[in-house]
């Protein structure tokens, strides 16, 4: 591991013993793979036990403050003189596997389940399909197959990509969690998909057939002679699908627009129609 | 006639806990006077498990192993994190309409 064990602990070289057990301990709480269920916690909690391990005993930090990352190859006394045949017994034996077998000695325990989140368009949700999704904080790829109509807040479970187990325990689960972006245009309400319909005043009054973008594509929407604002016309069937059952329907909310500035013969004309129309929305 | 299926609750002996989980049964059983995991006593004084309760215990270990919490706190990090699983839950649902 490249990474400096101060810099993993985020101190400095001259930190005291309570310095370091401050920064462990803090980053300890933060990263533990059960309170932190992001895929790149359990890599970063690793690297800060293994830094206060070292850290945290006085021998070893003083050695690795001399040999650097290289500090558990150089042999314990190697910087002292050879004594009696009677030390040299213990010349054989790994610091690491030491200490693994007093921190890790409750045999195997299994990995956390880890969370991750997939941000999808309002699009992709609708049609699905591959993704090739790479984990932050992780070196870790996945082409995962996205059902076509997924919802909000829906997990998609990877079994045995989550935290690994110590020992020969199995691995936990790595869920998805879809978190669909918002959508200018789209808004989204369970499987129903809503949006507003820009009209002009002659096509809402006189009725017309006007092409609307959804999610799905190009459909050609019906609107009735004497739509006014804010009525809603549904379309069956054109809202999300649904893998398991019907889909969702496709509203789309009548809006009359007006030009901001009119040609003199529209103005011309809309003078006209004030003239001769009693229309009167106003009355009740 | 109608027939009914008489169904057994799923519910696993301490024993068959601790088979999946590579403890002794022994310590399931402390697990479970502490109130770490939760258990039903039958008339025979046994003890016995929702399945639930493997990845709780793993849990129970990872952060015995990871943050030396004794046993107290670590009873009160699960209540927390049970609480805390709701509330996403909640949150997450209220952020439905996109």
């Amino acid at each position: 591991m490249a990474t400096d064990f101060y810099d993993t602990l985020g101190i400095a070289r001259d930190a005291t013993a309570d310095d370091i057990q401050r920064a462990y301990r803090r980053l300890a709480r933060r990263y533990h793979p059960d309170v932190n269920s992001d895929p790149g916690a359990e890599d970063r909690f690793k690297e800060v036990s293994q830094a206060y391990e070292v850290l945290s005993d006085p021998a070893q930090r003083s050695r690795y403050d001399q040999f650097g990352a290289d500090f558990r190859r150089v042999a314990v006394d190697a910087d002292r003189p050879r004594g009696t045949s009677a030390t040299q017994g213990f010349q054989g034996i790994d610091i690491e596997d030491l200490l693994s077998g007093l921190f890790r000695g409750r045999g195997p325990i299994p990995g956390a389940d880890q969370e991750a989140v997939l941000e999808l368009t309002v699009e992709e949700a609708y049609r699905g399909g591959h993704r090739r999704l790479t984990l932050p904080g992780t070196d870790r790829q996945y082409d995962v197959t996205v059902p076509p109509g997924v919802l909000d807040g829906q997990r998609i479970r990877l079994a045995g990509e989550g935290g690994r187990g110590a020992g020969d325990a199995p691995a936990g689960d790595l869920y998805l969690v879809v978190r669909i972006r918002p959508h200018p245009r789209y808004r989204l309400s369970g499987r129903d998909i809503h949006l507003t319909l820009p009209v002009t005043p002659w096509e809402a009054a006189l009725g017309s057939t006007v092409p609307v973008t959804t999610p799905g594509g190009e459909v050609k929407v019906r609107v009735t002679a004497g739509s006014s604002s804010g009525r809603r016309l549904r379309l069956r069937g054109e809202g999300m699908p649904n893998p398991r059952g019907t889909a969702g329907d496709l509203y789309a909310e009548v809006r009359v627009m007006v030009p901001k500035h009119l040609t003199r013969r529209e103005r011309e004309l809309f003078e006209e129609l004030a003239a001769v129309s009693e229309f009167t929305p106003r009355r009740t | 006639m109608a027939a009914y299926q008489l169904v057994r609750p799923v519910v696993l002996s301490a024993e068959t806990v601790a088979a999946r989980s590579g403890l002794h049964p022994d310590l399931v059983r402390r697990y479970a006077a502490l109130g770490l995991v939760e258990s039903t006593t039958d008339r025979s004084g046994r003890l016995w498990f929702p399945p639930a309760t493997v990845p709780v215990l793993a849990r129970v270990q990872r952060l015995r192993d990871g943050l030396a919490l004794n046993y107290a706190a670590i009873g009160l990090v699960l209540d927390l994190l049970d609480r805390i699983r709701v509330l996403e839950a909640q949150v997450r649902s209220q952020q439905r309409w996109t």
